[in-house]
């Protein structure tokens, strides 16, 4: 025991020498710098306890623990001063970490020397990392993606970030970090919002060394040509941005859809992927809403309007209540957690059939200009239609919506269907656009009424049922365009024609 | 704003002035270079509809421009006519007599088969507030209301810095998420928004208006936006339901105390 501690003794004193904590002027400057832009989240002693890490999810980073999510270094260890520098730089996409692209690496540095000094173990015998060797990937081929797909199952990735990689694993419920915080497996689905970042580099880093403090382990793949195999695999679930869309057109089609056998009808459209956020803007606010964007695909027959609705979700709540106007639930310490919330998703229209002028407010209507809500309860088999003169006053009546819904793999596919003309609702005359935007409930966090995610208007485009073909216009534009240079030409030569030769 | 291109322009149209063109050439090399910039020099790209509009202008401009001097009108309908009648440019005509046709085609094909594009309204960036509000049941008259704790920064700096931690408190639970941590209108929920949040380290922003005007639009949000503002594209709340007159004064301090910036002076009222 005492030649233990030693020999610790003795590897502090050595390994002391190569442990670089700053200046005192540049710990002095990152406080300052700190105390200004990263202790609202961190708080003032670096424990990540301020008030904002109750509406943040992930939590803010707790730096008294010596735990780092993003490191080159062994899981365990501390992280390298540049992988402190590199998480200031880059910040965590889609949580409450920002890149700070504004800071100089004169700052950057001097915040980095501060967050050491939040724990001890930097300045003693742990403090002295060598990274990890991080190789080049080599290139990406059609044999390491399905490889991949073995190395996914062989080392159980499917546990916990699912069969099709949407993060819906038969374990992703029950995550939680090491201060018991629910925490989520990642999609791999959508790579734009990997936190450690997006590259194949980044993701042969984020399971060589695993996310400290997470549930997600260091892997040792084995053979090494199986590591870039598993993260060729990963990339390929993915395309490389989100590619938020603005506009839905709804393309015609001869007949009324079966919304309960409607798979082929939709096959061959390309969806658009709107980006949902936390609606944060009335009473009930969602600070880290579970759903962050909805596919839409749109098709629209002489007498009916149809919408299809994809987005993942990690576990399917059936069971319990859900409505646009009920109360948000509390989110109290003893909030009571028997009480279940459905899953839930409503397209919204403005009800005023001059689309285009004067929208309802984005969120179910105002006083003046109300919005039709086609409500989709997951624990239900039939929507519902509401018509909201803002959130306080959503009134459900009689409007007739056909809903399928059905889950699989994480992914939730909710189709509805609406006659085209309904007196005092949305009309979907073709040729038109018509404002349309969207909410979802993940009941899973709790959400219900107004804590749901939430999108501005978008567009819906309804397709003109019969296209006037191009040709017989383009050959009289384009005669109309050679007479009339024949006539300039004759005109101009006659009269100018012997001047100029003379 | 694409700087290579736009550069790039001008260096053409600078190396132009040595290759002795006519007025005709110099005309359609402007019209050609302005083109460029407007279509690959703006980022975001500008609509169509505003791009012919921009054009439409600029040929007025260059036609104004050749027909106010005698020689320069001269020389562009002498090369004009010369181009319809002169041999020696007969396959260039013939060309352009052919060419024209199938351009103008296409265009009518393009035109009728491309995805139609949403309508785009126009708005008013900075529209002009009313002359006094009513806020939780108090008259503000927002000509003559200033920030009653801006004055605290000389005569009490403690009370002062008192005020500005309590606005970051507000800021950082209400507005961070669409705002974002450096104010630069980037926060975690911005991309969900057209128009985007407003970024307050921008010149153009909280520094060229009075307080006042950021408390009239931070109490009454989008829903009291004039009409020409288009109000429900802002997605900016009405904050005087959930904060007090104190609050939203204590989270403009904080505000310019953090972007570094200083509100608009308030003109003198005779």
């Amino acid at each position: 025991m005492l030649t233990l501690l030693l020999l610790a003794a003795g590897t502090a004193s050595v390994s002391a020498q190569n442990i670089d904590l700053g200046s005192d002027a540049q710990r002095d400057a990152g406080k300052q710098m700190y105390e200004l832009k990263c202790a609202h989240c961190h708080g003032a002693d670096g424990a990540g306890d301020a008030a904002m890490s109750e509406l943040l999810r992930p939590a803010p980073r707790n730096f008294t623990s010596s735990t780092f999510k993003f490191r080159t270094t062994g899981s365990g260890e501390l992280p390298s001063d540049d992988d402190i520098k590199d998480s200031i730089r880059k910040g965590m996409p889609y949580t409450g970490m920002p890149p700070w692209p504004s800071l100089s690496e004169d700052e950057v540095t001097n915040l980095m020397y501060y967050i050491k000094t939040f724990s001890d173990d930097f300045a003693g015998v742990f403090g002295e990392v060598t990274p990890l060797e991080m190789p080049d990937p080599p290139s990406m081929s059609e044999e390491s993606i399905i490889r991949g797909r073995e190395v996914y199952i062989e080392n159980s990735c499917a546990d916990c970030h699912g069969e099709k990689g949407r993060g819906d694993g038969p374990s992703a419920p029950t995550l939680e970090d090491t201060w018991n915080y629910p925490i989520r497996a990642a999609d791999l689905t959508k790579r734009w919002a990997f936190r450690g970042g997006s590259s194949r580099s980044d993701i042969f880093r984020t399971f060589t060394t695993g996310l400290d403090g997470s549930p997600m382990p260091s892997f040792d793949i084995q053979p090494p040509e199986d590591q870039w195999n598993l993260v060729d695999y990963v990339y390929s679930l993915s395309r490389d941005e989100a590619d938020y869309g603005t506009m839905v057109v709804a393309t015609t089609i001869a007949e009324p859809i079966d919304v309960n056998n409607a798979a082929s009808v939709f096959d061959g459209i390309d969806p658009v992927l709107f980006a949902v956020v936390g609606q944060v803007i009335e009473p009930g606010r969602a600070f880290f809403p579970g759903v962050n964007g909805v596919e839409v695909r749109s098709v629209v027959s002489p007498s009916t309007i149809s919408i299809m609705l994809q987005w993942n979700d990690m576990s399917a709540e059936t069971t319990g209540i859900a409505g646009p106007g009920l109360g948000a639930p509390d989110r109290t310490a003893d909030e009571d957690t028997s009480i279940t919330y459905a899953d839930a998703i409503a397209v919204q229209f403005p009800s005023g059939v001059s689309a285009g002028t004067g929208k309802p407010y984005f969120l179910f209507g105002d006083r003046k200009a109300s919005a039709d809500l086609w409500f989709a309860d997951l624990s239900a088999t039939q929507a519902t239609h509401y018509t909201g003169k803002g959130s306080g006053d959503i009134q459900l009546d009689e409007t007739r919506i056909e809903m399928s819904s059905s889950y699989s793999d994480g992914q939730w596919t909710v189709i509805m269907q609406r006659d085209r003309e309904i007196s005092g609702h949305a009309a979907f005359t073709e040729g038109t656009f018509v404002p349309i935007s969207f909410s979802v409930w993940d009941g899973f966090n709790r959400e219900r009424g107004n804590r749901r995610g939430i999108t501005m208007w978008y567009s819906l485009y309804i397709d003109v049922a019969v296209k006037e073909s191009p040709v017989v216009p383009m050959i009289s534009y384009g005669f109309a365009t050679l007479l009339l240079g024949l006539i300039t030409t004759f005109l101009v030569r006659r009269k100018f024609g012997d001047k100029e030769s003379a | 704003m694409n700087f290579i291109v736009i550069v790039s322009v001008a260096v053409v149209l600078f190396a132009l002035r040595f290759a002795k063109l006519n007025a005709l050439g110099w005309a359609v090399a402007w019209w050609v270079g302005v083109y460029i910039c407007f279509r690959y020099g703006v980022v975001p790209p500008v609509p169509a509809s505003i791009m012919s509009m921009y054009m439409f202008i600029v040929t007025l401009v260059l036609v104004a421009y050749v027909s106010a001097a005698h020689d320069r009108m001269k020389e562009v309908t002498d090369s004009l006519i010369a181009f319809f009648v002169n041999p020696k440019y007969k396959i260039a005509l013939g060309l352009s007599l052919l060419l024209l046709p199938v351009l103008v085609a296409f265009q009518v094909y393009t035109g009728m088969t491309s995805q139609p594009q949403p309508p785009i309204s126009g708005r008013t960036v900075h529209p002009p507030p009313p002359g006094n509000i009513s806020f939780q049941g108090k008259q503000i008259d927002l000509l003559t209301v200033h920030n009653p704790y801006r004055d605290l920064a000389d005569s009490d700096p403690q009370a002062f810095s008192a005020h500005v931690n309590a606005g970051r408190s507000i800021y950082y639970q209400n507005c961070v998420y669409c705002h974002g941590d450096n104010m630069e209108g980037d926060g975690m929920f911005a991309h969900g928004f057209d128009p985007i949040p407003a970024n307050f380290q921008d010149p153009t922003t909280i520094a060229m208006l009075q307080e006042s005007y950021l408390f009239w639009r931070i109490a009454k949000g989008a829903p009291g936006l004039p009409s020409e503002s288009t109000p429900w594209f802002s997605a900016m709340p009405a904050w005087e339901t959930f904060l007090s007159e104190e609050e939203i004064w204590d989270v403009i301090l904080f505000l310019y105390d953090y972007t570094g910036q200083l509100p608009r002076a308030s003109e003198e009222v005779h």
